[in-house]
């Protein structure tokens, strides 16, 4: 009988359930291709040494971006460095003090209210000798720009609005609150747990230490990864400005073996900002778990989907050395 | 070292305890820290007290005292609590022993190790967190090590343990960092802090040429570096050692002198360096009672 009404109740509801697993996953699979539609642009500047007028690139960075002096007066602007141990003499592991020097001119310039530096360094808790080390203390000081170590700032708690890993809740300086504009300005350098370390991956370094450790541990234990989607989601930041003058290859973010490549990386967009950069270090960012876990979600990571400003990424492309027995460096060549 | 010490005391608040900074909130580790100098410095007893008092207020019922009320889990703050509480009255050493009993109680994450191709330290070796689930750090490890040596619990096992995870945590080269030894082939680099904080937690229990080279970087390390936690903890490394370079007091003043310039700092830091300044040997020597106590007001 059920045969001559062609199809049985179970059948129609199975019919039915599997015509919507088809439709989720063929959504799933255009929203992945479209990147829900997200376009974002990413500039990328030449800059052959730490000599050169580095603030007059960032503003014009900055104009290629849209952003002009009205979306700068009067607002705070944060510069968050990485600073990750303190060497001396070595300008590939932490963010050159020239670089932050030049942001620090070009907001000012642009009619930024304040600026400040400030970080919570991942290994070490001497966050004055990371800066003496790095030179960036003698930079602020003599600037007046005032420096705050993000591991024992006065802290608040908010919602975890990534939801990837299992906080519910974030801890983060209550400086955020009180800063307009938060700019992320990482070293081009590859990681040994991550693959790269950008803008995204960056952000590790507002997560106060006394409440998270040195390393960071809690967040690893939570998965890297995921972690790093989860605080770009609760933060979002405004701004990336990647120092790719000298950056890091093999065995980053601190063992690793400097290597030239003269450009400044700029945009609103960390997964682009970042794409465009693992690009640039001749890697393929779809293969970055963070950032194709941010494709389509925090941004775009498509070549096709990124607006290139300044620099096309073949002009300055330069492969870094990757260390095959390094798990999270195995085929990620583009 | 008085207008440091005046400095610090400006810190303290009407309800007990230390802020990090003037004007600012209690914290735990600030107020221990701020309690251990002004104790060895023998100024204002009363608000040594009332910061232990403080720090009792603060504990919670299985005896940790955590950064924060609000995150239990940031528990490293209990091992510099038993420190402040050693020498106090009844109600400090009640809150001590229950202090230390979580200590006992508690560890970090460990496991066997997948792979010494990635890690290159005993992942099983049991020690101390900075956060509650995570991996044992060297830190938070010589803190607990430090604060159990001074209540009598040298020989329990826990320390025992602790002191063969901080000899595994040493680097090949010499020197301790946070506690990642060697990883993907490639050995990391040292830190002060870090190696004074372990050659204070092995100081007489392991012999000399198993932490010579580290000695030899802190005395390197020491003679150049001008900052609050590096210097602090690299001379209570050599002091923990019996070595003093006779120009500590001078490195130490020049280093107070850099907060006309780098801005105050904070009141852990600020402590730490007033503390080194008052003890001649050991932080653990003092804290037991076997130092001839400290260098009563020379320095003030």
């Amino acid at each position: 009988m059920s045969g001559d009404r062609g199809m049985t109740r179970r059948g129609f509801v199975l019919s039915l359930l599997s015509g919507s697993v088809l439709a989720l996953s063929g959504a799933s699979f255009l929203r992945k291709y479209t990147e829900g539609g997200m376009r974002a642009p990413a500039f990328i500047a030449r800059a052959g040494d730490y000599e050169g007028e580095i603030a007059s690139l960032i503003i014009a960075g900055l104009r290629e971006l849209g952003i002009n002096e009205k979306e700068i007066a009067g607002r705070k602007v944060l510069l968050k460095p990485n600073l990750v141990e303190p060497r001396r003499d070595c300008a590939h592991i932490n963010t050159h003090p020239l670089v932050v020097r030049g942001a620090l001119e070009a907001f000012l310039h642009m009619g930024a209210d304040q600026v400040a530096v400030a970080e919570g360094a991942g290994h070490s808790r001497d966050s004055m000798l990371v800066l003496e080390e790095s030179g960036l203390a003698t930079v602020l000081q003599s600037d007046g720009i005032p420096f705050v170590d993000l591991n024992y700032d006065p802290v608040y708690t908010t919602e975890n609005l990534g939801n990837r890993t299992k906080s519910k809740t974030f801890v983060l300086p209550r400086l955020l609150q009180r800063f307009d504009i938060l700019v992320s300005m990482p070293k081009l350098k590859t990681h040994h747990w991550t693959g790269v370390t950008l803008s995204m991956k960056n952000l590790f370094g507002l997560m106060p230490g006394e409440f998270y450790g040195w390393p960071k541990n809690v967040l690893h234990h939570q998965g890297i990864s995921r972690s790093i989607l989860d605080i770009n989601a609760t933060v979002r930041p405004h701004l990336a400005i990647v120092d790719g003058i000298v950056g890091m290859e093999g065995d980053g973010p601190i063992m690793g073996q400097p290597r030239h490549v003269g450009v400044l990386v700029m945009g609103r967009n960390f997964p682009a900002v970042d794409a465009t950069c693992a690009r640039i270090m001749g890697i393929d960012p779809t293969r970055i778990e963070h950032l194709a876990g941010a494709s389509g979600w925090l941004g775009p990571i498509a070549e096709k989907h990124i607006i290139q400003r300044g620099e096309t990424i073949a002009a300055v492309q330069t492969p870094f050395r990757l260390i095959e027995r390094i798990p999270a460096q195995r085929d990620i060549h583009l | 070292m008085d207008r440091y010490l005046d400095e610090l005391i400006g810190r303290s608040l009407p309800e007990g305890g230390f802020a990090s900074y003037e004007g600012g909130e209690y914290r735990p580790a600030a107020s221990a820290w701020a309690a251990l100098a002004l104790r060895f410095h023998h100024a204002r007893g009363d608000l040594v007290e009332k910061a232990r008092s403080r720090l009792v207020e603060d504990q919670q019922r299985d005896g940790r005292v955590s950064v924060s009320s609000s995150h239990p889990s940031a528990y490293w703050p209990t091992a510099v609590a038993v420190l402040a509480w050693q020498g106090g009255a009844l109600a400090h050493r009640e809150a001590q022993e229950r202090a230390v009993r979580f200590l006992l109680e508690t560890s970090g994450l460990h496991w066997k190790n997948r792979s010494s191709e990635y890690i290159g330290h005993d992942t099983s070796i049991r020690g101390w967190p900075w956060v509650e689930g995570t991996h044992s750090w060297v830190e938070p490890t010589a803190l607990a090590v430090m604060a159990l040596a001074v209540v009598g619990r040298r020989d329990h096992e826990r320390v025992r343990e602790g002191l063969h995870m901080l000899q595994d945590r040493q680097l090949p080269s010499g020197g301790w960092n946070y506690g990642n030894t060697v990883t993907f082939g490639q050995e990391l680099l040292p830190m002060v802090d870090a190696t004074g904080m372990a050659l204070t937690a092995l100081a007489e229990r392991t012999p000399r040429e198993t932490v010579e080279r580290s000695l030899q970087y802190l005395r390197r390390e020491t003679r150049r570096l001008r900052t609050p936690l590096s210097l602090g903890w690299g001379l209570l490394g050599l002091k923990a050692w019996n070595e003093e370079p006779p120009e500590s007091m001078d490195w130490i003043r020049e280093t107070l002198e850099k907060q006309q310039t780098a801005g105050p700092f904070e009141t852990s830091l600020l402590s730490l360096l007033l503390l080194t300044s008052a003890l001649a040997n050991g932080l653990i020597k003092a804290l037991k009672g076997t130092e001839s106590i400290a260098r009563q007001g020379a320095d003030s």
